[in-house]
């Protein structure tokens, strides 16, 4: 027996306020490294300066654990790859992006939360997924491109713990049966006990799906 | 209440075997040195004083010294005197030839197999979950880290290689498997890819490492983690033979 207590259109909008609450922040970080980049070239230590304020304001705010600006390759003028990026409890921040382990230079440019916006042009939110580039966490990335003179200069981006959402999205999740999954099937929080974050959904035993706006997830119902 | 008793074993008996002060030093001493190796305690950081890591570690403080002492003969600690001096940590160059032949060559042949079963079971076991997990997108990422079998440079061999691992690990959705695993390719993955400056080798990495993107990719998990089996078994028993030949 199944029981619908609440509409899916619920979980959708409570999705969407947390969701679209991060990219508006996204775009005033956006505004102001575009009119930095659109005066000429930039360097390491100007761009980070001028998106620390808002970084750190951003984390004090909202319930992420990284955020910041991540370079396109050769797009300042000293660094090839560079993260202006703050993070954990501390807001340490993140500068130069080495491979965990071997310490190599990481070629972070691959990754979807980088690729995808380069590819569109668009704001994207990537994962779950463990990211360890950054926070060695299981996280969801929301990232915007920021492009100057038609070219995308790099991204920024706010990182938040997939627990975080399970917080946030599990309450009205559950009251209406429903499983929030990402544009690849993947579940990020689920009211089934037994669909564990991660796992990957068949989306034709589902008779409900509402993608939620702007954003590539879904609420899906059998 | 009733006393179990247990049958004694060789586990039990170094538990309860008294500690004494000529073994600390030692156990300082690898604590310390893993900690560097694996990054945790990180390149130019100040250690704490000697009677600082005394009390700290709740030894005497002429253990903390020869502990000091033994890990700058390891090359892993510099001590400066006078004014603002103190010991640092020196990180040693994880894929300089020279670090790693004399850290292979310091381990015994247990110590080796010992530390190539942790590693190889639990990257088999993370190949297979990824098999299960992966999406296209994730396919995609690590069809991008396999490198061509003419790819000339070793160094990129090494880096492309640990990269895929962690990636796989990663594709368990699990961040303490992964972390997990980027202690393990600290504390291990350099020396398991020395067997890369070997052409043959490389070739056969290739194979291998296309057959395991492949098995993630149709998410057939037995097969995945065969590849990783296969994989580090063979770069085991290469890496035993170049132990085997060394003086």
């Amino acid at each position: 027996m199944t029981v619908k207590t609440a509409d899916i259109t619920d979980c959708v909008d409570t999705i969407e306020d947390y969701f679209h609450g991060i990219l508006a922040q996204l775009e005033t970080m956006r505004e102001q490294l575009v009119e930095l980049f659109d005066r000429g070239p930039v360097d390491s230590a100007v761009a980070r300066a001028r998106i620390e304020p808002h970084a750190r304001r951003f984390l004090d705010t909202f319930p992420i654990v990284g955020s910041g600006y991540v370079a396109a390759r050769g797009a300042l003028s000293d660094e090839p790859l560079y993260l202006a990026w703050w993070q954990g409890d501390n807001q340490d921040l993140l500068a130069e992006p080495d491979a965990p382990a071997t310490g190599d230079p990481l070629d972070y440019t691959r990754h979807p939360w980088f690729r995808t916006p380069e590819r569109t042009g668009q704001p994207y939110v990537t994962g779950p997924y463990v990211d360890f580039v950054c926070t060695d966490e299981y996280v969801m990335t929301s990232t915007a491109p920021v492009i100057s003179r038609g070219t995308m200069v790099g991204v920024v981006g706010a990182d938040t713990l997939v627990e975080t959402l399970e917080g946030l999205l599990l309450p009205a999740l559950r009251a209406a049966g429903a499983t929030l999954v990402n544009d690849q099937g993947r579940t990020v929080v689920s009211a089934d006990p037994h669909l564990a974050t991660g796992s990957l959904l068949d989306l034709r035993d589902h008779r409900e799906n509402v993608r939620c706006r702007d954003l590539p997830m879904s609420v899906v119902r059998r | 209440m009733a006393t179990v008793r247990r049958a004694s074993t060789r586990a039990r008996s170094a538990i309860f075997a008294p500690i004494g002060d000529e073994g600390r030093a030692v156990r300082v001493e690898n604590r310390l040195a893993e900690a560097i190796r694996s990054g945790v305690l990180a390149d130019g950081e100040r250690l704490p004083s000697e009677p600082e890591l005394a009390s700290m570690l709740g030894v005497a403080t002429v253990t903390a010294r020869e502990a000091l002492v033994a890990l700058r003969a390891q090359g892993l600690v510099t001590t400066t005197r006078g004014r603002g001096g103190g010991s640092f940590v020196t990180r040693p160059e994880q894929s300089g030839p020279a670090e790693l032949g004399s850290r292979l060559a310091s381990m015994s042949r247990v110590e080796l197999r010992d530390r190539g079963t942790i590693y190889g079971v639990i990257l088999a076991g993370c190949a297979e979950l990824a098999a299960e997990r992966a999406d296209a997108s994730d396919v995609e990422g690590l069809r991008a880290l396999l490198l061509d079998e003419t790819e000339p440079d070793v160094g990129r061999w090494r880096h492309a290689d640990s990269e895929l691992y962690l990636s796989v690990a990663a594709l368990t959705q699990s961040a303490r498997m992964t972390r997990e695993v980027v202690r393990l390719e600290a504390d291990f993955g350099a020396l398991l890819r020395l067997p890369l400056s070997e052409p043959e080798f490389r070739a056969a990495t290739t194979a291998r490492h296309l057959a395991l993107v492949d098995a993630i990719e149709a998410h057939d998990a037995d097969q995945a983690r065969q590849c990783v089996r296969d994989h580090v078994s063979d770069a085991l028993e290469t890496l035993a033979d170049l132990h085997a030949a060394m003086p």
